[in-house]
């Protein structure tokens, strides 16, 4: 869902970067520019934020980091899934699966079904 | 410079807003994770801008952009800063969680490879750790201990906590309450919830329903809402109200304490309502009280409560409900919330005062209140105790014994571990090798010193709980009265001995086991003659050496200080009494309870006097009220005529009324006038005998003989003697002053003479005549009961029961610490020899004969007992200075205890090294140089 800023909330962002790290290691950087280019810039990420989530995930264990030297041969720090990171990614992507289908239902209903 | 250094310093730039305080407490990983975040932010930055610049924009604005776009960039630090921090932490406190682990099951696994030597150790902590929790148990059950009973913090007690047993007649007191005063100070306060009052019953003859045999429970008088204000209720039946104190006689109950149920009615349930005969009254008994409950005495047993109701019931010769005059109460009240002790002090003056005032005969109140009078009003959570005091010095001096016993086990185990430590050195030699650091393989060897601490103390509590209850029958006291349970403060204890255990005996070990050096260990042979006799870098084995002097050191302390403890028991059994004490056997009859009264009581003093002097063996027989160490004393004020008291002390005396020719009897020496005689009994006696300190004192420079003194009532007392001063109650201090009335005399100086003593002086051996005495009473009357029949000498020796307990444990513990030490003598030398094997037998092959090696050893040895006596012996005097007030007749450096302290020592550690020490003589040269 999207605040009154047009940002996302929390929860949102932290299933995206979990997303973005499903094909493998990468840095904060190129999870920012999947993040702008998946959506058609429609989901404006503060870069500020995403660094912070990053961290935390980090913390909670769904993430391990990794320095390593970017394709510009800069270092950089490298995010991969954990295993419970992976865990975490399929359970948050069915409930939100269960959730936009029921909001749709809800949505795209034709009948006021008043009792 | 590159753009992402730049970043990154312009990052690292950028103020600390929210958390200034973590500049001051920086972790150590804190640089280096700053760092990184600080590296990956500007590596971000670095892309953003760039790809900007290729966008078009110019460098400089594409930098302004790139951090626009970014958005906050400094919380954003400090947040990230913050987590990795912590994440940091977690993984850091989880791998070492798991290295501990690995040292738990490590040492454990070594500890099991050596039960002998875990057994050993475990065995010698237990000790050490245990007889240190026992002290402490007993201190905190005496001392520290509340008593079990609802709220104890609010409790204020009245009268003088020691004198549990005291009953006082003359006057009103500062330390005892009579019945009418309890009443007075019960109704009339403000200041408490309730106000209870408990008093003595003296010995109480007790027949249990249906069962003719004799018993002598322990009973306690007590009001009415002494269980209300307590806050105990019964487990079975009922407790007291405050109806069955009301009027006198009208509730002939008793409640029964737990351990009296478990002991005589075997728990049942229906001794509610069963009768006893208590001193020949029925008694109904009504409740029993909860376990672990004996009253508010502590150290002393409880069967039976009795109501105050009951006094005239079960004590008709001494009646004293209604007696402004008998003080045997001590009082306990429950103060109401809000309401301070200082306030409970001020109220309970002002109330006996006004009691004192207006219910005193004559000049009396005013005499009394005149001599300021403080009242004993103190806290009254740990309840009333006489074994407090007695034992209070005792038990710190114990405290401090043991504790120098642990430190020497300690240093005992720490040998033994440092002796294993050389063992394993290729075993930390190895693991140094394989990388792991110093700290890792101290922090293992400490896990195996901790987990050594650890079942010793367990085993200590079983120790503690054994060894206090041996202590506490030692010293003639009943265990029942006392909880001795663990509760939490012991629990601390143990464990707070247990850990400064560790430190004592595995640090300097484990340090000493990990300063291995790794090319000499791995090398198979170690015995090389350099090598034995240098050691590590070039000392013999200068550790286990240290250890033993301290020991000694510590040794010399308990050895000195049981050998004055010691010297000082003797002096105080060998001070004077200033009587015939060998030759004196002490007859106490219960004269009162048997219903004598009055005249009566002199006749039957003087019939017992004719037959027992009719007994062959005996050269005279006295009597008295007193007695002789019989554990009762009597004291009144005086006023002398000429003498100005300057406190209300200088008023009072001790006395005593004594039959005829009683000074003749016991041995006792006149210094002028004459002894008491048959001449003084009678209705109309009004003199006395007193002694030399009582002359002294109020009649300085002049004849006392033919003086007179008074008493409150303006009784005049003539001074017909003054006696050599006696010591008839106690071994220390000075004399004091005491006066000897006629045994049997008119009633109106201080009440009827209850208890009956007899001084018999035998020509022999007292314990001769005993026999011949007990049927002399019996032929007298047969029904009087014989309370105590002792030599003088007997009693003196109990009621030094706490200074002899404590000689004995000093000397226990000294001749411990002599055994550890030399143990552990032995034990370094043997290591010692060995090690210098080789340089001994190039010493042999040189020319040493067989005598000049025996003396090599001895005179090593001897070296190590010497520093650690010139150590100890400046520890011994300033112990013995801490222990001064326990030391009577000896000096705080008493050459003595010195000179034998230090011969036992030595003569222990030339014992100990004599083995070594033959067998390094018996080294042949050529197997002590082979092994090079």
């Amino acid at each position: 869902m999207l605040d009154r800023d047009g940002g996302l909330l929390r929860g949102t962002l932290d299933v995206l970067i979990l997303k973005a790290l499903s094909w493998g290691p990468r840095h904060g950087y190129a999870v920012a520019e999947w993040i702008k280019i998946v959506t058609d810039e429609e989901l404006l990420v503060e870069e500020g934020p995403l660094y912070t989530a990053l961290h935390r995930l980090e913390k909670n264990g769904w993430l391990v980091a990794e320095w390593g030297y970017s394709e510009n041969n800069r270092r950089a720090k490298y995010y991969q899934l954990s295993r419970t990171g992976r865990q975490q990614l399929r359970a948050e992507v069915t409930s939100w699966e269960r959730y936009s289908r029921a909001v749709g239902k809800a949505l795209g209903a034709a009948d006021p079904l008043t009792t | 410079m590159p753009l992402a250094k730049r970043w990154a310093q312009q990052i690292r730039s950028l103020p600390e807003r929210r958390y200034p305080m973590r500049r001051v407490f920086r972790i150590p990983f804190s640089a280096r994770v700053e760092r990184e975040v600080d590296d990956e932010l500007a590596f971000h930055l670095e892309m953003r801008t760039q790809r900007l610049i290729a966008a078009g924009m110019p460098p400089d604005v594409a930098r302004r952009e790139a951090l626009r776009q970014f958005g906050d960039i400094a919380s954003v630090r400090q947040d990230c800063v913050t987590m990795d921090e912590q994440r940091e932490r977690a993984t850091r406190r989880a791998f070492e969680m798991a290295e501990f682990q690995q040292d738990l099951v490590y040492a454990l696994r070594t500890l099991r490879r050596n039960v002998g030597f875990t057994a050993v150790v475990v065995f010698a902590l237990a000790l050490g750790i245990g007889a240190n929790t026992a002290i402490f148990t007993l201190i905190n059950a005496v001392m520290v201990r509340t008593i079990p009973v609802a709220d104890p913090g609010a409790l204020v007690a009245i009268g003088n906590p020691v004198r549990v047993s005291s009953l006082s007649q003359g006057g009103p007191r500062t330390d005892l309450l009579s019945y009418p005063l309890y009443k007075d100070l019960r109704d009339k306060n403000h200041v408490f919830t309730g106000l209870l009052a408990t008093g003595r019953t003296g010995r109480l003859d007790v027949r249990i329903d249906g069962n003719s045999e004799l018993e002598h429970p322990q009973g306690r008088f007590v009001s009415g809402n002494y269980f209300a204000v307590l806050g105990v209720k019964p487990v079975v039946g009922r407790a007291f109200t405050e109806a069955d104190d009301d009027v006198i006689g009208n509730a002939p109950i008793a409640v029964i304490s737990h351990g009296y149920w478990t002991r005589r009615f075997h728990n049942d349930h229906a001794v509610v309502g069963r009768q006893i005969v208590v001193n020949g009254a029925r008694v109904t008994i009504v409740g029993v009280m909860p376990p672990r409950f004996t009253g508010e005495i502590v150290g002393a047993d409880r069967d039976v409560w009795l109501p105050l109701s009951l006094q005239h019931a079960v004590q008709p010769n001494q009646r004293m409900l209604d007696d402004r005059l008998s003080s045997f109460l001590l009082a306990l009240g429950r103060l109401k919330p809000g309401a301070t002790i200082e306030q409970a002090r001020q109220e309970v003056t002002a109330l006996i005062r006004e009691s004192v005032v207006a219910n005193a005969v004559g000049s009396s109140g005013k005499d009394f209140l005149a001599s300021s009078p403080t009242y004993f009003v103190s806290d009254g959570s740990k309840g009333f105790s006489r074994v407090r005091t007695t034992f209070q010095a005792p038990l710190f001096t114990l405290m401090i014994g043991v504790a120098l016993l642990l430190c020497i086990i300690c240093a005992n185990v720490a040998n033994l571990l440092l002796a294993r430590s050389i063992a394993r050195g290729r075993e930390m030699a190895v693991r140094l090798a394989l990388g792991a650091n110093r700290a890792r393989l101290v922090r293992q060897l400490l896990t195996e010193g901790l987990i050594l601490a650890a079942l010793g103390g367990a085993t200590g509590l079983l120790v503690a709980w054994w060894g206090s209850h041996a202590l506490v029958a030692l010293g003639g006291g009943s265990s029942t009265g006392l909880d001795l349970g663990m509760d939490l403060w012991v629990l601390v204890f143990t464990l707070g001995v247990c850990c400064a255990s560790v430190l004592l005996f595995g640090l300097v070990p484990a340090l000493r086991a990990s300063r291995v050096d790794l090319a000499t260990t791995m090398r198979a042979n170690a015995h090389s003659v350099s090598g034995g006799a240098l050691g590590h870098r070039g000392q013999r084995a200068p550790l286990g050496r240290l250890l033993i002097a301290g020991q000694v050191a510590l040794s010399v302390v308990l050895l000195v200080g049981a050998g004055m403890l010691v010297r000082s028991l003797r002096h105080i059994e060998k001070t004077d009494l200033g009587m015939d004490r060998d030759h004196l056997v002490i007859l106490d009859v219960d004269a009162r309870g048997r219903g004598y009264v009055g005249p009566r009581t002199g006749a039957l003093a003087r019939s017992l006097r004719e037959r027992l002097s009719a007994i062959p063996g005996v050269a005279a027989v006295a009597y008295s009220m007193n007695g002789i160490f019989s554990g009762s004393e009597s004291q009144t004020t005086v006023q002398v005529p000429g003498f100005t008291p300057r406190t209300p002390n200088d008023s009072v005396i001790n006395f005593d009324e004594v039959g005829p020719g009683y000074f003749n009897t016991i041995g006792g020496h006149m210094l002028d006038g004459r002894d008491m005689a048959s001449s003084d009994e009678g209705n109309l006696a009004r003199v006395a005998v007193v002694n030399e300190a009582l002359a002294k004192f109020y009649f300085p420079g002049q004849r006392a003989v033919g003086r007179s003194f008074s008493f409150a009532d303006s009784v005049s007392i003539q001074i017909i003697g003054v006696a050599a001063d006696t010591r008839e109650h106690s071994l220390s201090g000075v004399p004091t002053r005491r006066a000897y009335f006629p045994y049997v005399h008119r009633d109106t100086m201080v009440g009827l003479p209850g208890s009956l003593h007899f001084e018999i002086r035998t020509r022999g051996e007292p314990t001769a005549v005993v026999q011949a005495i007990r049927a002399a009473v019996v032929s007298v009357d047969p029904a009087l009961p014989i309370d105590g029949l002792d030599p003088v000498v007997s009693l003196l020796r109990q009621s030094l029961g706490a200074e002899r307990l404590l000689a004995r444990l000093a000397t226990g513990f000294g001749a411990l610490a002599l055994l550890l030490a030399a143990i552990g003598l032995y034990g370094v030398m043997t290591y010692a020899i060995t090690r210098r094997t080789g340089e001994i037998g190039l010493r042999v092959a040189l020319g040493a004969r067989r005598a000049d090696v025996i003396n090599l050893v001895l005179a090593d040895a001897l070296r190590v007992v010497a520093a650690g006596v010139v150590v100890g012996l400046p520890l011994a005097i300033a112990t013995a200075r801490l222990l001064r007030s326990q030391l009577h007749g000896v000096e705080t450096v008493d050459p003595l205890s010195i000179a034998a302290a230090i011969a036992v020592l030595s003569a222990s550690a030339i014992v100990a090294v004599l083995m070594p020490a033959l067998r390094a003589s018996r080294v042949s040269p050529i197997v002590a140089l082979r092994t090079d």
